[in-house]
């Protein structure tokens, strides 16, 4: 029985049949097969990645970004102000995350209640789904001592009295290594890859890799089919194989840049004007500092504690977590200041780096109304995201909160990771100077790991794509399960979000199938 | 969507702007495809400035690592979106013009002649230029180009840095 076929090797068109078809194989789509799957029904997983595994994962920036990553990891906002990492292969993001995995916050959930009429209570209370989840992937806090990058923000926060978390982790046999963001070599991260993929695959479901579905096909209140193409070798869509399938369920997991642009491709009914509008990233600032002693932060679990000091402050001023950031030459290379000589005697003292960042919690507030996925001419996404003024001021703060942690660690030296920084050697000195740095796109760097939004969920569809399960308002046949449903960003790392609210979201709809 | 077909034109503009809108024009139209010769041309005098205190002085071993670095940046355009693909390669057609690089880099000189301080000072004049076009350059060829030359195992020595290996 073959239950994967790679696109790229089909030599003529194709037409597929199935109860349910899942475009997209990360948190979303991962979780929904092996439900459906167990469900007894006919699922066909689409992934536009390829189908790597552990032994493809050789723990090289330079293998895992192009084959791993959307845009060769070198995806950027509109202006590329922001660069936003996210993976595009089997498994999605969670094949190359770094394993954090935390609740949905209770005031995200409230704040969804009060402004989308969100009610997370009797049938749809999330707790037991978190906790089938945390069961399934075998999430428990990380009983390791955490390695020295993350032993700084637990440092830094004790010798300041801030809040910190040792973090929980979806890994089974973790050896420790390091290198979660370049796939894991030993199947210990417990992503959909190696978990609820698989488990569907045994169960009977079909995974078509390196395929891009580009439109859906409807017709007034249904989706009558779909359309896509196989992608070369560099995951560029191909003209020369088209694929058509047909189902009587669609489930969109296309991620919250892809699932908008798939809907915006096929001119779906949009009355709430929200499609592809509201996009969050939590923008992160990264603070790097050196130690005199050696840090490596290319060893041990990427991320063990985090601090939620400031995410949820008593102000008006945006909510920022902080977490420690895997140190790897590449992604050190290109986020370090400079060039020439300066940029050199930075990469020397790779080992004595520790980073921190900062992400900050946006679409909580008026003036933090995220981003907007366009089509370009290729009709391939691309997400304008601009950066408002109370956005600059929050990035500011973060700056500021990191170096102040970092030196309470103990750091010789601190630096923002901002353009018109430098090496500063007291916090008393870096807080003069971030007090006056130009917060302006390019000068002060930005990434993101979390994309969230582009079609969320409203209980009112004049305010929303779908409702709280997920079910688009206008096109009866069509859920989507990923994090672009998500009405704000969550303060939190998203992926323990999606398996929650998708495992409970799959119950809800097969109950739902039953009866018609 | 509605945007520019051709994010770089504003250099392409600044250029006709002081040498004459029809030799920028037409040098603009001329430069959305791959040219290997201007992409190997730019790489050329550019690597060396931006690597410059990492290259190791032999010059038969930075000639190696300049030519991994190049075969690695020309492997990894061809996964970055159409849209930034030809973004890169107008620069590069625009940086190697003759014409634009006045526009740009206010010298008529090949790039290759100017000394490594003045290329890094013409990437710094970028990053601090006002037109954003420039900006992006700046940021975008770094990071092109950091990340070609830091992903080498090779290029690690430096950095004291080994991968775990285990099978």
């Amino acid at each position: 029985m073959t239950s994967h076929l790679d696109a790229s090797r089909f030599t003529q068109d194709q037409q597929f049949e199935a109860d349910i078809v899942i475009i997209g194989s990360g948190a979303g789509g991962g979780i929904a097969a092996e439900q459906f799957a167990q469900a007894g029904l006919k699922v066909l997983l689409l992934e536009e990645g390829a189908y790597y595994t552990r032994d493809d994962f050789v723990m090289e920036e330079r293998w895992a970004y192009p084959n791993l990553y959307q845009e060769g990891a070198a995806r950027k906002t509109r202006d590329q102000a922001i660069g936003i990492l996210q993976g595009r292969t089997v498994g999605g993001s969670t094949t190359v995350n770094w394993t954090t995995s935390i609740r949905t916050p209770q005031p995200t959930l409230d704040y969804w209640q009060s402004e989308f009429g969100l009610k997370f209570t009797g049938v749809n209370e999330l707790t037991p789904y978190f906790e089938k989840a945390e069961q399934r992937l075998n999430i428990k806090p990380w009983p390791v001592a955490p390695n020295a990058n993350n032993s700084v923000v637990q440092h830094g926060c004790e010798a300041l009295g801030w809040q910190y978390t040792v973090i929980s982790r979806n890994v089974n046999g973790c050896a420790n290594l390091g290198y979660c963001g370049m796939g894991c070599p030993i199947n210990g991260k417990q992503s959909m890859l190696v978990s609820t993929i698989p488990a569907a695959l045994a169960l009977g479901a079909t995974l078509i890799s390196r395929l891009s579905v580009r439109k859906f096909s409807w017709q007034g209140d249904s989706i009558t089919g779909l359309d896509a193409v196989a992608v070369d070798q560099h995951f560029q869509p191909r003209s020369d194989i088209k694929v058509s399938i047909k189902a009587k369920h669609y489930i969109l997991a296309a991620g919250a840049i892809g699932s908008p642009a798939i809907l915006l491709r096929s001119e779906v009914p949009n009355p709430s004007g929200r499609l592809g509008k509201h996009t969050y990233l939590h923008p992160s600032l990264i603070s790097g500092a050196l130690f005199a002693e050696d840090i490596n932060g290319h060893a041990g679990a990427p991320q063990s504690i985090y601090s939620d000091q400031f995410v949820w402050p008593d102000s008006d001023h945006i909510g920022y977590k902080l977490e420690a950031a895997p140190v790897h030459p590449v992604l050190m290379a290109t986020k370090l200041l400079g060039t020439g000589e300066q940029h050199a005697a930075l990469m020397q003292q790779f080992n004595q780096l520790q980073v921190t960042i900062a992400l900050m919690r946006d679409g909580f507030h008026p003036q933090s109304q995220g981003g907007s996925v366009l089509l370009d001419n290729q009709q391939q996404p691309v997400l304008d995201y601009p950066i408002t003024d109370y956005l600059w001021q929050g990035a500011r703060r973060a700056l500021m909160s990191m170096a102040e942690m970092q030196f309470a660690a103990g750091a010789k030296q601190v630096l923002p990771i901002h353009h018109d920084a430098r090496l500063y050697n007291s916090w008393h000195e870096a807080r003069a100077a971030i007090e006056r740095l130009p917060m302006q796109k390019y000068r002060q760097t930005v990434a993101s790991a979390h994309v969230m939004g582009g079609c969320n969920m409203s209980a009112n569809p004049a305010k929303g794509v779908v409702n709280q399960q997920g079910r688009h308002h206008q096109l009866q046949n069509l859920s989507i399960f990923d994090g672009s449903i998500l009405p704000t960003s969550l303060g939190a790392n998203p992926q323990l979000t999606i398996y929650g609210m998708t495992w409970l979201n799959c119950q809800r709809l097969l109950a739902e199938l039953a009866k018609v | 969507m509605d945007r520019r077909h051709f994010v770089l034109s504003g250099i392409a503009l600044a250029a006709a702007a002081s040498i004459g809108a029809t030799l920028g024009i037409y040098g603009w139209r001329q430069s959305l495809s791959a040219d290997d010769n201007n992409r190997e041309l730019v790489l050329s005098a550019v690597l060396p400035a931006l690597l410059y205190g990492a290259l190791p002085e032999d010059a038969t071993l930075a000639a190696a690592e300049l030519a991994r670095t190049k075969a690695a940046v020309n492997d990894f355009l061809l996964f970055l979106p159409l849209r930034q693909q030809q973004e890169l390669h107008q620069l590069f057609n625009l940086l190697a013009n003759r014409f634009s690089r006045l526009g740009m880099t206010g010298h008529l000189t090949q790039l290759a002649d100017l000394s490594i301080q003045q290329r890094l000072a013409l990437l710094d004049s970028w990053r601090d230029s006002y037109l954003e076009v420039l900006q992006q350059a700046y940021h975008g060829l770094r990071e092109l180009l950091y990340g070609a030359y830091y992903g080498q195992p090779e290029h690690w020595q430096a950095l004291a840095y080994t991968a775990p290996r285990f099978r």
